[in-house]
């Protein structure tokens, strides 16, 4: 699944810098925020803020880099296609 | 966190004198009650979901959780204990046990055979009772984890954690004052409060610049009791202790 990032910048309290996410049908589907260098628990990582649809109610993993996040992301999206389809 | 110069008898005591009042008849049975201590390191399993125990365990030194996983190996802590607890006291009743202890900081433990408990609450009926309290206890504070994680926001939660904590380690005179030992990480923060491990550190980074906690390594200090009481929304009914001094 091919997605497309855009930089946004974030009111979380604490980092600013953000991306959005969107699926190929150009629908939001996530918020990345990097966190700082010195952070405690995962220095310079990109943390899933929140996720909407299949994202949603997920736990709030961070990621090395966006590359890892954009796999994460499409790996949860397929599976949830997946699963949507043996449904219907 | 040390639980003084306490005889492993004289802690449990304690732990049930702050929830039911003992003669000194009753008090005189427990000491006599045989209790094996042992240490654990940390992150072990004292006993786990599925076991058949012929003993309980009575926490001496550490802080300890019960904990179960979800299918995808995901931890929700459901408790966590502290000196002159019996976290898994369930087990003289149930026969399999239906969730895991371990430890969260090194801990000494003391094993107490089912049969010794049973001897003594047949002489005893209101020992019977002071235990079985104890039980209710627990499911007290269970009824306020599922409160606390299912509705309250991160920051009121942490709050609220915390809150208990310094109450419950007072009752049994582990902390004296506004400051208690507090070993645990980030991540057994996160399995406690149902948060991620990025809003644990947050929500503690928010306390602290609100003036609410102080941490040095790994000791906390409450400078201002009564607001992160009002933050947490902690009410200490459902502890059950005693005496109102420790709430």
């Amino acid at each position: 699944m091919s997605l497309t990032l855009q930089p946004v910048r974030v009111n979380t309290g604490f980092e600013e810098e953000g991306v959005l996410v969107f699926d190929e049908r150009q629908r939001l589907v996530a918020v990345l925020v990097h966190l700082a260098d010195r952070h405690e628990v995962a220095p310079g990582q990109w943390f899933l803020e929140a996720g909407f649809g299949p994202l949603d109610s997920l736990s709030h993993p961070a990621f090395a880099d966006l590359d890892v996040a954009r796999n994460w992301i499409s790996r949860h999206l397929a599976r949830q296609a997946v699963r949507g389809a043996a449904i219907s | 966190m040390v639980a003084g110069s306490y005889s492993p008898q004289t802690l449990m005591i304690r732990k049930l004198e702050s929830i039911f009042p003992l003669s000194e008849e009753e008090k005189q049975a427990l000491q006599g009650v045989p209790i094996q201590a042992t240490t654990f390191k940390v992150d072990q399993d004292i006993v786990r979901i599925g076991d058949r125990p012929s003993q309980c365990c009575l926490l001496l030194e550490g802080y300890t959780c019960v904990y179960k996983l979800t299918s995808e190996g995901k931890r929700q802590i459901m408790a966590v204990h502290v000196p002159g607890d019996i976290p898994d006291l369930q087990s003289l009743h149930l026969k399999v046990l239906d969730a895991s202890v371990a430890t969260m900081s090194p801990c000494t433990l003391g094993f107490i055979q089912h049969e010794d408990l049973r001897q003594i609450c047949e002489r005893y009926p209101r020992l019977t009772a002071a235990l079985w309290r104890e039980t209710l206890v627990d499911a007290s504070i269970f009824r306020e984890w599922l409160l606390n994680i299912g509705r309250r926001e991160a920051y009121t939660r942490m709050a609220h954690l915390l809150c208990e904590f310094l109450t419950r380690l007072k009752a049994v005179g582990v902390a004296q004052d506004g400051t208690f030992d507090l070993p645990l990480t980030q991540a057994e923060l996160s399995d406690c409060t149902g948060t991620s491990t990025v809003h644990v550190n947050r929500v503690l980074q928010a306390l602290r610049a609100d003036g609410l906690i102080q941490t040095k390594g790994t000791r906390v200090t409450v400078p201002d009791w009564e607001t992160l009481k009002e933050v947490g929304e902690f009410e200490p009914l459902y502890l059950h202790l005693e005496k109102d001094e420790f709430a």
